[in-house]
């Protein structure tokens, strides 16, 4: 009477594992055609998939490339890919530093354009009626004074 | 991130298996086919990105899962389940050594006649039968280990299970199945 193979060494489970396998694998090469082709327009099925998530995806790369250019970079990249990170934040708050000097320097442009435009009219005789245009003078003799 | 061409390869040399693979599960080539298709439409639309060494990993664990969904679908979970023998110590009587099943003189002779051709027949399909006889967890274990060449670590990852488990699973299906085997006077 035999013993109990539950003892039996792991070897030779793993080789009688093996053997089985193996001749199922003589099952795998047997597989009717039609199984075969529909194995394979599963496959192209499944590829075509890919080719058309491809272009959805690149987008995306895209985006997250941007918003990991205005946080800073945050991944994991090196020190150089986190300065030129910055380059597009910079170039930024230099464009609006630009369009706010220039702005500045129109607005004082056209105020000093209406302010000379004042100085060389002629006063009208109607002014001297006007009775804030006569405190105005008051008041510039007697700081005169 | 694996290219076209590689993923294509991947897939087709798995696909054979896969469908074999499942078809022990589900016994019905339909929906194995449907199942191996979802799984390779998973895995392209999931994990498409990934290096090609991690597929086949990833691709067990889909398959695997993708047969779970079937049954729940077909609503046989019960069935599936019914046999939880595996979690059991339903010790295999000790009347059987798996020594006696394995046929140690080494290569026949290489000719075989058509007799040779439908004995080799005949015992690959009492090994598939056998193999479907299996409790799921043993099977899954089995097909894993040792006909994916999985080793224990990979088994136990696929399966979401211990090595222990996989080791445990392993080893009663290698002795139903030489017991089994021996029944038919079938010798490997």
């Amino acid at each position: 009477m035999k013993h109990s193979t539950t003892h039996s060494t792991p070897s030779l489970q793993d080789r009688y594992g093996r053997a089985v396998a193996a001749r199922l694998s003589e099952s795998v090469e047997a597989l009717p055609y039609d199984i075969s082709e529909r194995l394979r327009a599963a496959r192209e099925q499944a590829l075509d998939l890919r080719r058309s998530l491809k272009p959805a995806t690149q987008p995306q790369v895209l985006s997250q490339g941007a918003a990991a250019a205005l946080s800073l970079g945050g991944g994991d990249g090196s020190l150089w890919h986190r300065l030129a990170g910055l380059i597009p934040l910079l170039l930024l708050i230099a464009g609006l530093v630009a369009v706010s000097a220039l702005d500045d320097e129109f607005v004082a442009q056209d105020l000093a354009e209406i302010d000379t435009a004042i100085l060389a009219d002629d006063l009208p005789p109607a002014a001297y009626t006007d009775p804030g245009f006569v405190q105005f003078l008051k008041s510039r003799l007697e700081s005169a004074q | 991130m694996a290219s076209e061409r590689e993923l294509s390869d991947f897939l087709k040399s798995v696909e054979k298996r896969a469908f074999k693979r499942s078809v022990y599960h589900v016994r019905n080539d339909e929906a194995a086919l449907d199942i191996v298709q979802d799984s390779m439409m998973k895995l392209v639309e999931h994990y498409g990105h990934k290096p090609i060494e991690e597929l086949p990993m990833l691709f067990q664990r889909i398959l695997s899962n993708c047969t779970l969904d079937w049954f729940r679908r077909q609503k046989t979970r019960n069935a599936l389940f019914s046999n939880l023998s595996d979690f059991e110590s339903d010790d295999i009587d000790g009347d059987f050594d798996l020594l006696e099943t394995l046929d140690t003189t080494e290569g026949s002779s290489q000719t075989e006649s058509a007799e040779k051709l439908t004995e080799r027949a005949q015992v690959l399909h009492a090994i598939e039968q056998e193999i479907q006889e299996l409790p799921p967890r043993q099977r899954e274990a089995f097909l894993m280990r040792y006909w994916e060449d999985l080793d224990v670590a990979e088994t136990a990852a696929a399966m979401g299970c211990s090595e222990g488990s996989v080791k445990t699973h392993c080893s009663r299906a290698v002795q139903a199945l030489g017991k089994a085997l021996k029944a038919k006077g079938i010798r490997l």
